[in-house]
């Protein structure tokens, strides 16, 4: 058996589907199920060429409706289990991520965007931040994270198992297919070298000794017969991720002390507003840029400060208004206007931003 | 009596890697510097697992140059999407040309039993298949990575250097790249053919890397491409 997948740290060139594999074998995943959908198939392919030779296991489902729950099920045995997917394939996994919703159930799920409704594009948009953050008959009790690049793909897949494990809410690493396909440099490391501890994982069924003589039985549920059942274990788990959440929320701004104008934009779109904002401020253009890391739960104190005292706010995303939402929904209140670019299942480029920037000079 | 014209040997090559590796860009420019010396080359694009995603952006690009392009064009593929696992018929006969003939083959080992579609290939005098190599990427970081690579690749007759880490690339990252290609090829008995790097380290690297092996200098193509 070989040892470490990553012995120290260095320096590497790679498509993001790559460093998704990589990251999930850095962080001692076990096992992957999953079944093909471009644009992330090579998540599948290169962890099934490399996870054998580090004891690892992958299982090939008939579906994504029987990979989204074969994940639940590694995860109740005990597994640091995942699964990645796009657009269908993330509707045919939002009832099985339900049932981990209701039941904390730490799976992991990479989802690579790519264009809807429906099969639409297999290339990339954004069109799947409000089904990831709340598909399914939910509340939205997941957290899920936004890249930007190839470095967050590694950085927040390792991650995503260690908030799912410490929090047991399911967790979502929320790329797209620019991420997945696109190559470019980064840094792998063995997380240990960072100071970084995996998470222990921990059988949810199947302990030894006799329920209810030797330990708590264990029990499981997603069916109430009562609707005061259900409210009580609802608004028990809704208190529970109101108490994690500002744990767990993360963002990134720039240039927002004396910002007039503030772009608001996640994923890779992100790394285009940054880009504009960068050369928008060298013409002395009072532009911001702020970018939820954490789309759920969402940083939106920060968001709502921030809003309070600019003079604009410009949401820019490739989806007709999913970030736009959770931004109004988080910042209700403020009365700043908000001006938008939707370039839906498109990418963005900088020049295209310091367009729009300009309209609102 | 009609005298027979001496035929010049053709340049027949075919360009196999990892995902990512950078055949597509060696290909490319392989083919363009023959077009230089004022030859006939004739580029056939083999990916046949994501068919319309790599040289079709660049097609016409490329054609406007000299080069002659077989690759699939978006009229001819309407509707089809990333289904259309097919091979153009012409490619199929593509070494029945005259002239040289370079062949950018898919992606991967997959990609490489593409190769076995061509007819003639058993057969060809000419044809060699050159693996592109990049040691930052993980799989094939190491002179023993290497070796494992190559051997699950089917036939391969030499190795090309074309290590760099994009925007972040050095002199020190090319050479070391060098060095591991170099010694794998002598392990695995195989042509060292050249190192590639892009322009811009012209000035410092020269002519030779430093293992002695010719430097052929990149334009780049790719990034005009959607994957």
């Amino acid at each position: 058996m070989a040892e470490k997948p990553i012995v120290g740290e260095r320096k590497a060139f790679m498509t993001g589907n790559e460093v998704t594999a990589w990251a999930a074998l850095a962080a001692g995943a076990d096992i992957m199920y999953g079944y093909p959908i471009t644009p992330q198939t090579e998540i599948m392919q290169y962890w099934a060429r490399m996870a054998p030779k580090f004891g690892k296991t992958f299982l090939q489902t008939e579906d994504e409706i029987s990979a989204g729950f074969a994940t639940v099920g590694g995860v109740l045995a005990g597994k640091r289990a995942f699964t990645a997917t796009a657009g269908p394939g993330n509707t045919l996994m939002q009832e099985a991520m339900s049932m981990a919703e209701m039941m904390r159930i730490p799976t992991v799920m990479i989802v690579c965007q790519r264009g809807g409704p429906s099969t639409a594009t297999v290339i990339y948009s954004q069109q799947e931040v409000t089904m990831t953050c709340f598909g399914g008959n939910g509340e939205g009790f997941r957290i899920v994270y936004s890249p930007s690049g190839h470095q967050d793909v590694f950085d927040y897949t390792i991650k995503a198992f260690n908030t799912a494990w410490k929090y047991r809410f399911p967790t979502f690493v929320l790329s797209d297919g620019y991420q997945a396909k696109m190559r470019e440099s980064l840094t792998i490391y063995d997380p240990e070298i960072r100071g970084i501890k995996m998470v222990p994982t921990e059988a949810y069924v199947g302990k030894p000794g006799t329920p209810g003589v030797d330990r708590e039985p264990s029990l499981f549920r997603n069916t109430y017969n009562m609707e005061e059942e259900l409210y009580e274990v609802l608004m028990n788990i809704k208190q529970e991720y109101d108490r994690v959440a500002p744990e767990i929320v993360e963002y990134k701004e720039m240039y927002t002390e004396d910002a007039e104008i503030v772009v608001v934009a996640h994923g890779v779109v992100s790394r285009a507003v940054e880009g504009a904002v960068t050369a928008l401020r060298e013409k002395g253009i009072k532009v911001g840029f702020f970018r939820p890391i954490t789309l759920r739960p969402f940083p939106g104190q920060q968001l709502k400060e921030l809003a309070g005292r600019v003079k604009q706010l410009l949401v820019v995303e490739s989806a007709l208004g999913q970030l736009d939402k959770l931004v109004k929904q988080e910042i209700y209140g403020v009365t700043t206007p908000i001006a938008n670019y939707f370039r839906p299942g498109e990418g963005i480029t900088v020049e295209e931003v310091i367009e729009q920037v300009h309209k609102l000079v | 009596m009609r005298k027979i014209q001496p035929k010049s040997e053709p340049v027949i090559e075919g360009y196999v890697g990892e995902y990512a590796s950078g055949k597509s860009e060696n290909a490319v420019n392989r083919a363009l510097s023959l077009v230089k010396q004022g030859r006939k080359v004739t580029l056939a694009d083999l990916d046949i697992v994501e068919p319309f995603y790599t040289l079709r952006p660049i097609k016409s690009e490329l054609e406007s140059l000299g080069l002659n392009v077989l690759a699939w064009e978006t009229k001819d593929t309407f509707g089809l999407g990333e289904a259309g696992t097919l091979l153009r018929p012409e490619i199929r006969w593509v070494l029945k040309r005259d002239g040289d003939i370079i062949l950018d083959i898919g992606y991967g080992v997959e990609g490489a039993k593409t190769l076995n579609l061509l007819e003639g290939v058993k057969d060809n005098p000419y044809l060699k298949i050159i693996a592109v190599i990049n040691i930052s990427r993980p799989l094939t970081h190491t002179v023993d990575d290497i070796v494992e690579y190559v051997a699950s690749l089917g036939r391969v007759d030499a190795l090309l250097n074309n290590t760099h880490l994009g925007e972040e690339t050095t002199v020190q990252v090319i050479q070391e790249g060098a060095k591991v290609v170099s010694e794998a090829a002598k392990r695995l008995g195989l042509e060292m053919i050249c190192t590639s790097a892009e322009e811009r380290f012209k000035p410092e690297l020269g002519d030779k890397d430093i293992m002695g092996n010719p430097i052929k200098y990149l334009r780049r193509f790719m990034p005009q491409t959607f994957w």
